[in-house]
């Protein structure tokens, strides 16, 4: 994306700038934080509520450097991704037919949904930090580490409902997004709610190791991420041009 | 200018000669940001005693021993934060409103809010229920004491993405930005702090040397660091206000 | 120190150096404060090192300094590189500056590849941060690499710069050229620490 020249300092050429920026971080925290996945122990397969203490503090005991990898990877960058959901705040806010409460419900629900996944990070780092601690404790923490990872949804469902109203709203000339974008954002928030019951079950998909809860729950997640980078990337774009700062 | 009148908003926040300067509402929170790190800095130093932080490599007894040693200062302390935490809000807030003001507008500050925002539970708030939990009970099982020593140092030492990610889009900003409402160098700061943050992330392999949460590295170059980056921020934030025109209109 | 031609009375054009600093005065406050950090890991490191020296010493065998020699000089060629374009973009010799500087990023990127592969090598052999060494090691290096990254995109800006016919600013060159050989200079005395002094 190339900036007209004479259109360099205006305020309008530094917004585009900026969400351009936070647009592509998404895709670069993104490839981390799909390699810190791959790296952790954890979730190849994702470990099993059923597994008795001792079992669980072997697996920390026996895996504690790629555990400690993949946590302080998910710490540093899990949260770099936050920017990103910015862009679709600031886009919202362009939307026609509505205020901007939507959006700013929005920005809200990203802040608590992040928050869940920095606090299951300090868990799974402190079950790892003392192998020797007793076995009880360690399968405390990582029953608190697994259960703030899966079943809080509500703030992430809470962001998808909010896209798809915008969305529904947004009766402009020119909407910001086509409308299957809200179709896809409640989809996905459907996708994740049984994940909310991984508190509960031990066994079966709704486990926060079975089919429902870890993998369609983060699947979803992943894909959404994808799709919304080139909904995002095409909606910027489209801005840039409307106001004067790209050639189009 | 009496030194009474200087500590007040409309003392603190002025131009060359004196007069107040800026937007009213401004200065007040440009005022009270200082005020509130102070307050924040003597309850996490002298009171609470988590900076700087008690060691690592101890054993349950010593951490039993740490709480019942301090157990009337940590709850003092702590309880007197939960009142003030609030303010935590209000520091971040202003931030983001300066960072408003600069030519890549909302989005970035919407970063910085919410990056410091998740950081506040994990990262600030957890310790403090932490120890006042441990506190409560000392005669508890010393394995949960120990426990609970572990979750609350490593949460508040190592919860490091989240203000990462903060920093990151404030030294965006402050680049980007056209309006010079903070000056670059400030942009650079931020970097520093990013580089030590990342450093600290060692701190969950060690117990001791100078990797550990208490260590030289981890620890106190990165707490030099913080506290340039704080006096630069207050200074800083105090110009911005000043050089804000009163009649400025209010952003989207 | 950049130069400016002077107009003396008899129409004669004399070159006098212009007392200005080369580069943006914001970058020279990065450089001396990250300089400044550096230098109180070094001496973190310095002062361990002294508490148990045959145990480093132990450790720095398995250091290859061929290779770390090798990063040296691909770093140092790195800089001539950028040298030559801060002097071709004062010229007014934009092509030939981004030829420089391209070739500057080229020697950026084999350098982290050559670190990469160093670390690869180092892990699998089983030497990672438990050890006191080689932790000092892993984070200086590792923040190195991550300094050496950021001036990649460093470069990729002065890039955009020069070929932006409405901009070409010589003090943006300099500025990014005070990076990096800010960057060369801190590898020399870490190579220096880690790798020679035995």
């Amino acid at each position: 994306m190339q900036i007209l020249e004479r259109v360099q300092d205006l305020p309008n050429a530094g917004n585009i700038k900026a969400q351009w920026v936070c647009l592509w971080s998404g895709p670069a925290v993104g490839l981390v934080l799909l390699i810190a996945a791959a790296a952790f122990p954890g979730f190849w397969p994702p470990m099993s509520p059923t597994l008795p203490a001792e079992e669980v503090a072997r697996f920390y005991a026996e895996h504690t450097a790629w555990i400690r990898f993949g946590q302080v990877t998910f710490n540093l960058c899990g949260i770099l991704v936050v920017p990103f959901f910015m862009v679709i705040v600031v886009q919202m806010k362009r939307m026609r037919g509505q205020s901007h409460v939507f959006a700013y419900c929005y920005l809200t629900a990203v802040v608590s949904g992040a928050t869940f996944f920095a606090l299951s990070n300090v868990f799974f780092l402190v079950a790892a930090f003392r192998p020797d601690r007793s076995p009880d404790l360690i399968q405390l923490l990582n029953d608190l580490a697994w259960i703030v990872f899966i079943a809080p949804i509500g703030m992430l469902l809470s962001q998808f409902v909010l896209l798809a109203l915008a969305v529904r709203f947004d009766n402009g000339p020119d909407p910001v997004f086509p409308p299957w974008v809200g179709w896809y954002s409640l989809a996905t928030g459907v996708a994740i709610v049984p994940s909310a019951a991984a508190a509960v079950f031990q066994t079966g998909p709704l486990a926060w190791d079975g089919l429902l809860s870890f993998w369609v729950r983060n699947g979803a997640l992943a894909a959404f991420v994808v799709v919304m980078f080139f909904v995002l990337r095409r909606a910027v774009l489209r801005q840039a041009i409307a106001d004067g700062v790209v050639a189009g | 200018m009496s030194p009474v009148r200087a500590l007040t908003p409309d003392g603190y926040v002025t131009t060359a000669d004196g007069r107040p300067a800026g937007k009213p509402d401004v200065r007040i929170m440009t005022w009270f940001f200082p005020l509130w790190y102070g307050l924040f800095g003597i309850i996490i130093c002298l009171l609470a005693r988590v900076t700087p932080p008690p060691r690592p490599d101890v054993s349950t007894a010593d951490k039993v021993a740490f709480f019942s040693q301090n157990g009337l200062t940590i709850q003092l302390g702590f309880v007197v934060l939960l009142v003030l935490l609030g303010g935590a809000a209000m520091t971040n807030g202003l931030v983001a409103y300066q960072m408003k003001r600069m030519s890549t507008g909302s989005v970035l500050a919407y970063g910085y809010l919410a990056g410091m925002s998740v950081g506040a539970l994990p990262g600030f708030l957890l310790v403090g229920v932490c120890f006042l939990t441990a506190t409560l009970r000392p005669d508890r099982d010393p394995e949960l004491i120990g426990l609970l020593y572990d979750l609350g140092m490593l949460s508040y030492n190592a919860s490091l993405g989240c203000f990462t990610a903060a920093y990151l889009v404030l030294a965006i900003a402050v680049l980007y930005d056209r309006n010079n409402i903070f000056p670059k160098w400030f942009a650079y700061i931020s970097v520093w702090q990013i580089v030590t943050e990342v450093i600290a992330s060692q701190m969950v392999v060690f117990y001791s040397g100078p990797f550990a949460w208490n260590g030289s590295i981890s620890f106190w170059v990165a707490v030099v660091v913080f506290s340039v980056w704080l006096g630069a921020l207050i200074v800083i934030l105090r110009n911005a206000a000043a050089a804000e025109p009163a009649d400025e209109p209010d952003m989207d | 120190m950049g130069k400016v031609t002077v107009q003396q009375p008899d129409t004669e054009t004399v070159a006098v150096p212009d007392g200005r600093l080369p580069g943006d005065v914001h970058m020279w406050v990065m450089v001396l404060g990250d300089l400044i950090v550096f230098s109180s890991y070094f001496l973190i490191y310095l002062i361990y090192r002294s508490m148990d020296p045959e145990s480093f010493l132990r450790a720095q065998q398995h250091l290859d300094i061929n290779i770390g020699s090798i990063n040296t000089v691909v770093l140092l060629t790195s800089s001539l590189f950028v040298a030559r374009s801060v002097l071709s973009a004062r010229a007014g010799a934009h092509r030939q500056a981004i030829g420089f500087v391209y070739a500057a990023g080229g020697c950026g990127v084999l350098f982290m590849v050559l670190k990469g592969y160093e670390w690869a090598a180092k892990i699998s052999a089983g030497h990672t941060n438990s050890d006191m060494f080689f932790s000092f090691y892993y984070v200086i290096t590792g923040v190195h690499l991550v300094h050496v990254l950021i001036g990649l995109i460093v470069l990729g800006v002065v890039v955009r710069e020069l070929q932006n016919p409405g901009r070409r600013r010589t003090w943006m060159v300099e500025t990014g050229a005070t990076y990096w050989h800010m960057v060369d200079l801190l590898w020399v005395i870490i190579f220096g620490l880690l790798y020679v002094m035995r």
